[in-house]
């Protein structure tokens, strides 16, 4: 017999962005779906659960009259389900396919990469939270978008400015203002170069919405590039301090990467799963149902937690532990269903393929600094908040 | 009701019975044929629903787009000419009384 929705009233939103995951396996005991009192949303933390909700989108709506994403953004395909999804999904595929990625892309990852350490391989010690993997995922996304002369501070300026505006349900005028700064920068961002993106066809994101069978009109361009901003940068970034966290708290398995090098993409890959960029996203009950143990109604606000399905020790041995050479089984770090990340192997090829070997292989006898200590926070967005660390210069 | 069979990794065959115009990837998952891991549910983004056609009729099937074209490279288990990812097939006639031959690996 499936019974109503418990709750959790003693957790702060303090105590999730310091650790979620103790919170995320009492909630996975306690039912299939349970309202968190500081978070005014009901979690899904099971595994199973969430491919259940995946796979009934019907049921399990991304489309939200509430949403405030479509306040900052505008409509986005992460909004949207059915063909009008469909339609913007596939207008932008072409620039995100995994060949494309690999003969357009990579050799652009490999240019930022390169520079970036070029400018502190001799300094023997950095934080590589500003240094490099923020900068890396910033002008990364730029070229991606096809964006021209944006510097990479403004970019992970708007980035973070229009994440902070979907989350602002207190209404703080500052954050809304800082939003609307936001989309008014990456609005003249477009109209600088979507008149060149129009008239030639490239491997650019902008390219690819101006070119599509049922081609973008300027406000699903507007809205779609802004949540490909909002979404596209901060879990590069995250996800190469986190692999590079995983690989240096883990000597032997770093030594195994380091004598295999096609292991760093097994690295990256556990790393998502690991401590999943995205720990939480939303979805909307659009009917009375019942998900697993747990009675629900139409309306209700469900925050699907991957972060805590990727710990779920039903699926996964020692779930707490970063093992890259744990069997290969599938994640939930990207998502399931038609919102499955369309950025899945842009990241890929970035993290695991560039970024994260070329730090390696750089950067010889790199180890975390230890004094300050790597920081990790957040829940619905995850990762280290500094990653201090130093190698062998010389010698 | 479309009758064909699944060849799973093991060799073990599964006959199962779908509806024309569902995918072959749903018809592996409603029947609990392992084998397909179908990462992201059908939405083409994944290539973890990798499956070997019967080469005779695999020309027949729905066309294959050059999205789906580009993904098979990347599938785990190199292609082969009767590839397809089979979120992208639909069940349909010609696949009656075939075999769909799953990978090694997804
Ligand atoms: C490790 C890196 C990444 C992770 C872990 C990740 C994770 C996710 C997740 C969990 C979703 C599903 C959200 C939902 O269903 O509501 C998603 C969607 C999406 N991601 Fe990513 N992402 C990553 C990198 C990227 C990059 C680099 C881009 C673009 C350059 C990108 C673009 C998108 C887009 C456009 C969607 C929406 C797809 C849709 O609604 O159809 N992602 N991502
Ligand atoms: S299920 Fe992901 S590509 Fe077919």
């Amino acid at each position: 017999m499936a019974s109503a929705v418990q709750t959790v009233s003693d957790v702060t939103i303090e105590e999730m962005m310091a650790d979620p995951y103790p919170v995320f396996d009492r909630v996975r005991d306690i039912g299939s779906a349970v309202w968190l009192d500081c978070a005014a949303i009901h979690l899904v933390t099971r595994f199973d659960d969430i491919m259940t909700v995946e796979r009934n989108h019907a049921v399990f709506a991304s489309t939200n009259p509430k949403s405030l994403m479509n306040k900052v953004m505008g409509h986005s395909l992460m909004r949207k389900d059915d063909e009008a999804h469909r339609n913007e999904r596939m207008a932008v595929e072409p620039s995100f396919r995994p060949g494309i990625v690999k003969t357009e892309w990579r050799p652009v990852f490999e240019e930022i990469a390169d520079d970036l350490i070029d400018a502190f391989a001799d300094r023997g010690e950095a934080d590589l939270f500003d240094s490099f993997a923020a900068p890396m995922a910033s002008r990364a996304l730029s070229a991606l978008l096809g964006f021209e002369g944006v510097a990479w501070q403004d970019l992970a300026r708007w980035s973070q400015a229009l994440m902070d505006g979907v989350g602002n349900y207190h209404a703080d005028p500052e954050i809304d203002a800082r939003a609307r700064e936001a989309s008014e920068g990456i609005d003249a961002a477009i109209e600088a170069v979507l008149g060149k993106h129009r008239a030639e066809r490239n491997a650019t994101i902008l390219s690819s919405m101006a070119h599509a069978e049922h081609p973008h009109s300027i406000d699903q361009i507007r809205a779609n590039i802004k949540v490909i901003v909002g979404g596209g940068l901060n879990e590069p970034r995250d996800s190469i301090l986190t692999t590079v966290l995983g690989l240096l708290q883990n000597d032997d398995q770093r030594r195994q990467a380091e004598a295999n090098p096609k292991l760093f993409a097994k690295a990256f890959e556990e790393a998502v799963r690991w401590v999943s960029p995205i720990g939480m996203y939303p979805r909307r009950v659009a009917c009375d149902t019942t998900l697993g143990d747990t009675v629900l109604k139409e309306g209700d606000q469900l925050g699907i937690c991957v972060g805590a399905a990727n710990r779920d020790p039903s699926r996964f041995d020692g779930a707490n532990d970063f093992d890259i050479n744990r069997p290969k089984v599938q994640h939930l770090g990207f998502g399931a269903g038609p919102h499955f990340c369309a950025g899945t192997w842009v990241a890929r090829q970035m993290v695991g393929e560039v970024a994260v070997p070329k730090l390696f292989r750089r950067l010889p006898g790199l180890v975390l600094k230890g004094d300050p200590p790597p920081v990790e926070r957040g829940w619905v967005f995850r990762g280290p908040v500094s990653l201090p660390v130093r190698w062998t210069v010389g010698g | 009701m479309i009758r064909f069979t699944f060849v799973k990794p093991d060799g073990a065959e599964v006959a199962v019975e779908a509806e024309a115009g569902t995918s072959v990837m749903q018809a592996a998952l409603d029947n609990g044929v392992d084998g397909i891991t179908a990462e992201c549910n059908g939405s083409a983004a994944c290539a973890t629903c990798h499956a070997f056609f019967d080469p005779e009729i695999v020309d027949q099937l729905a066309d294959m787009s050059e999205h789906e074209d580009d993904m098979l490279d990347f599938a785990a288990v190199e292609r082969r000419p009767e590839s397809r990812l089979s979120c992208q097939v639909p069940v349909c006639d010609v696949l009656a009384e075939r075999k769909v031959t799953l990978p090694d690996a997804q």
